[in-house]
């Protein structure tokens, strides 16, 4: 029973969320000076049409009735159809979204991967070479941007070693296996980079909770009871550190994707990170809205699920 | 407690696992290609004896698949394969026939005519005829679409008099309409476009029926645009495109771009290259770089509607206070030439005026400029008093960013004090369509038919007036010069609006651009054309390209 009375009260968390979200992105949108009109007019065009224009895009409405009907197409699962290109938004972020996930999936699962045992050997090394090494590679990596390392990884990898292609997602006619090999190909340069620039969120995280399980009364109940200092850390103080760890994935998730904006970009991938890039550009409002609330979506998603994995994974949390 | 822990742990490393495969699973179906298998060359054959695949870099997605709707760069360098256009234009700005062979005006210039080829047809073997071009002007004047819809205000009706003759009706002579048509207008197929209920609403994104060198036959957003040659183009030599296909790809990032041509990624960059990169590429042996003039200009508007802009004394003071060659050399690295001041610039020959003359670089002509006009520096600081502007420019456009900042510094030597404002590409746009700025800073991409064009820059209700031209002379020569049809009788008065623009300063030319574009040496047979917009990547020289030998 309180595990659905947790969950419910969860859940209209994140439905607020989202609303607060959408609100927010709508009125934002349309505070950018500048009317989407302007952007797409042409010097030849008489007044009338961009008049004409603005009507179109329903943009001559007053501005709350423009948001209660975006409110009411929202909930029906609607999210407009684009200024500029005459399709409806849902179809053209749908097209991008399985990309911006196997970029953004395989990064935080490479992540989780490289970066539990770095964490670990920090942790158990405290104040050792290899300990000193992930803090300043944390941090640097943290305070890295995300141009300047895709070009420099593309330069090297891409252009000097020719080891993987500068661009795209997958190359033209290729079939079968051939295409998974050259998807794989195209991934690795854009997730990497995506890796090197989170890695250290979860290493030094990872490592300062690791090192207070290890000074827990329980650790030294363990090596009392004579288990080796391996058995030790990785089976008792590595399931508690782990659970922090946990929330940041739920936490960074809304930083990789806003991190996908510009890998994509820079990579030439074609997921919704660009498609935002280029609608900002362009001031095509539904585009923009929509991808903000699918990306709103997607972190209030992981955070829900993260909440409730937590309140199996330790019911103190359910009480409170 | 201990088995119950494991399991969790199990059961979270399963989640994750089961979360990656999802992911990974959720985009075997986007896989463009495995869902039609149909072979064809490989990418990499690129430079073989059959043609072989040119791959060409742009910056953008197509955003509208319909020629008379879409605007973009990407939107035209694509569509301008399938819909051909009835005028081209040669390398000193003027045009030339493509589908249409003979154009011209009845005596009074009030009826209009263009006679086009017999021999071209749509893919699906439908002729292309007089029909269509009647279809397309049309819907383009009923549904007001895109550009065209503006330079077509003289047209009332348009008719097609034989398979190849189409003859217009005017309301009142103009001199541009027939070129502006000619050159702006793709011609669509009235079999396909006018089944549609509306043109304007027709995505035209797929079936594509074409009659260019090349069709669309494939898409994948965000990544790349595939064309296949087609068997029948009159217009290329032999008969048809020497290449088996073209394919676009869309890399957003202009560095990105430069590493895929440069690994071999791509063979042609469609973009313009920022100067600085031109410099970096111009000595790697393995690129071909070409170049080609813009069919407009970089300026600066002073606005006459702000005090005390409106003396032509302190315009003048800002014009010579500025050193032009400099900036040329300097931030375009030479890339750029002079259009001694004039709005006729030298792209165009058979308009440019040959006396025209640069402004002088001469801070000390500004100052006794503004001092004749009465402005005095008080205190002695060196700088006149009330002589302040803000100059607005957009940051997105790393040249103009930076000689914005040259100019700040050289009109300070003149004792006129500019702020600038870099402004967000939007912002920038609106604050210029309000007039609200000082000094504005930017530039024209094609002003190519200056007969109807310079209404748009002078009239006083003119949509890109910014400056707020109001000038009973230049209204007069406007008038004559859009009603004349023939060169000869448009170049006199359209010579003397120029002269007066530079002589009142109602808009500073600071340059023409020269824009470069970078192909890989394994092509030759390029046919380069002026601006950005025709560049290596127009119809008739993507027909013509050839591996090299």
């Amino acid at each position: 029973m309180a595990i659905l009375r947790f969950g419910s009260l969860r859940l209209l968390r994140g439905l607020l969320t989202l609303w607060f979200a959408v609100t927010v992105t709508f009125f934002l949108v349309r505070l950018l000076p500048g009317d989407p009109a302007l952007a797409v007019a042409s010097p030849t065009m008489t007044a009338d049409q961009r008049a004409k224009m603005l009507a179109d895009f329903g943009l001559d409405e007053p501005l709350l009735l423009q948001y209660v009907n975006y409110l009411a197409q929202l909930v029906q699962g609607n999210l407009g159809i684009s200024f500029r290109q005459s399709q409806p938004v849902l179809d053209i972020l749908l097209e991008r979204l399985p990309w911006t996930l196997m970029l953004t999936g395989s990064a935080l699962v490479l992540t989780l991967i490289i970066g539990l045992p770095l964490g670990v050997a920090a942790a158990t090394h405290k104040g050792g070479t290899i300990d000193r090494i992930v803090q300043i590679g944390g941090v640097v990596g943290q305070s890295l941007f995300v141009p300047t390392v895709g070009i420099a990884l593309l330069y090297a990898f891409g252009l000097g070693l020719g080891w993987f292609p500068i661009g795209g997602a997958i190359d033209s006619d290729v079939y079968g296996f051939e295409a998974y090999i050259s998807m794989a190909r195209h991934l690795v340069l854009p997730a990497l980079s995506l890796v090197l620039l989170q890695i250290g969120a979860y290493v030094l995280t990872l490592r300062t909770n690791l090192i207070d399980a290890l000074g827990e009364e329980y650790c030294n109940v363990a090596r009392a009871k004579g288990s080796s200092e391996r058995t030790v850390v990785w089976k008792h103080a590595l399931r508690n550190a782990l659970l922090p760890t946990t929330t940041l994935v739920g936490l960074q998730l809304g930083f990789l994707v806003g991190g996908a904006v510009l890998t994509e970009t820079i990579f030439a991938y074609p997921g919704i990170g660009r498609a935002i890039y280029e609608s900002v550009g362009q001031l095509d409002f539904p585009v923009m809205q929509g991808a903000f609330v699918l990306l709103a979506a997607t972190v209030v998603v992981a955070n829900f699920l993260t909440d409730m994995a937590y309140g199996f994974l330790d019911p103190r949390v359910r009480v409170s | 407690m201990r088995n119950s822990r494991n399991t969790r742990a199990g059961l979270r490393g399963a989640a994750i696992v089961a979360a990656a495969a999802v992911m990974m699973a959720a985009c075997t179906p986007s896989d463009p290609d495995a869902a039609d298998d149909e072979g064809g060359t490989s990418g990499e054959d690129a430079g073989d004896a059959s043609g072989g695949d040119l791959r060409i870099g742009t910056t953008a997605d197509v955003v509208n698949f319909n020629p008379l709707v879409g605007n973009s760069r990407t939107d035209t360098w694509v569509t301008n394969l399938m819909y051909p256009s009835m005028m081209t234009l040669n390398s000193d700005g003027e045009k030339v026939p493509a589908l249409a062979t003979e154009w011209g005006y009845g005596e009074d210039g009030l009826t209009a005519w263009i006679e086009i080829r017999d021999d071209l047809e749509w893919t699906d073997g439908t002729a292309l005829t007089a029909e269509d071009v009647a279809f397309t002007v049309t819907a383009v004047k009923d549904e007001s679409l895109g550009t065209v819809s503006g330079m077509i205000g003289a047209m009332e009706d348009a008719e097609a008099v034989s398979d190849t003759r189409v003859e217009f009706t005017l309301s009142r002579p103009d001199g541009a309409f027939l070129n502006s048509i000619g050159f702006w207008m793709p011609i669509v197929p009235s079999h396909v476009f006018g089944e549609a209920p509306t043109v304007a609403d027709f995505a035209n994104d797929s079936d594509w029926v074409s009659a260019g060198p090349f069709v669309l036959t494939e898409v994948d957003r965000g990544q790349r645009y595939v064309l296949d040659a087609v068997d029948n183009y009159p217009l290329a030599e032999g008969g048809q495109a020497n290449l088996d296909r073209v394919i676009y790809r869309v890399y957003p990032d202009v560095n990105t771009q430069v590493l895929a041509l440069r690994s071999g990624e791509l063979d042609l960059i469609a973009n313009a290259l920022p100067p600085s990169v031109v410099k970096e590429l111009s000595g790697d042996d393995s690129l071909e770089l070409y170049s080609v003039p813009s069919l407009g200009w970089a300026h600066m508007q002073y606005n006459m509607r702000r005090e005390p802009l409106d003396q032509v004394e302190v315009r003048r003071a800002l014009a010579h206070a500025v050193d032009y060659e400099a900036i040329r050399q300097v931030v375009l690295g030479g890339n750029a030439v002079s259009a001694n001041s004039s709005v006729l610039t030298p792209t165009f020959a058979q308009w440019a005026d040959d006396t025209a003359e640069e402004y002088a670089f001469d801070p000390d002509l500004s100052r006794s400029l503004l001092e004749d006009a009465g402005f005095e520096d008080a205190n002695g600081d060196g700088m006149y008093d009330d002589v302040s502007f803000e100059m607005i420019y957009d940051t997105g456009d790393p040249i103009i960013s930076t000689w914005a900042e040259l100019v700040r510094d050289q009109s300070a030597e003149a004792g006129i004090e500019i702020e600038l404002s870099g402004l967000e590409r939007n912002t920038y746009l609106s604050r210029t369509q309000d007039r609200d700025f000082d000094i504005y800073a930017g530039s024209w991409a094609i002003i190519d038919e200056p007969q109807s064009n310079f209404v748009l820059l002078f009239d006083e209700e003119g949509f890109i007036n910014y400056a707020g031209v109001d000038d009973p002379d230049i209204d007069a020569l406007m008038e004559e010069a859009s009603s004349a049809l023939t060169v000869e009788d448009a170049r006199g008065p359209l010579q003397e609006i120029a002269r007066i623009v530079t002589d009142e300063v109602y808009d500073n030319v600071m340059y023409v651009e020269q824009f470069t574009f970078a192909a890989t040496d394994q092509w030759t047979g390029f046919d380069p054309k002026p601006s950005e917009l025709l560049s290596v990547v127009n119809p008739q020289s993507l027909a013509s390209v050839r591996p090299a030998e």
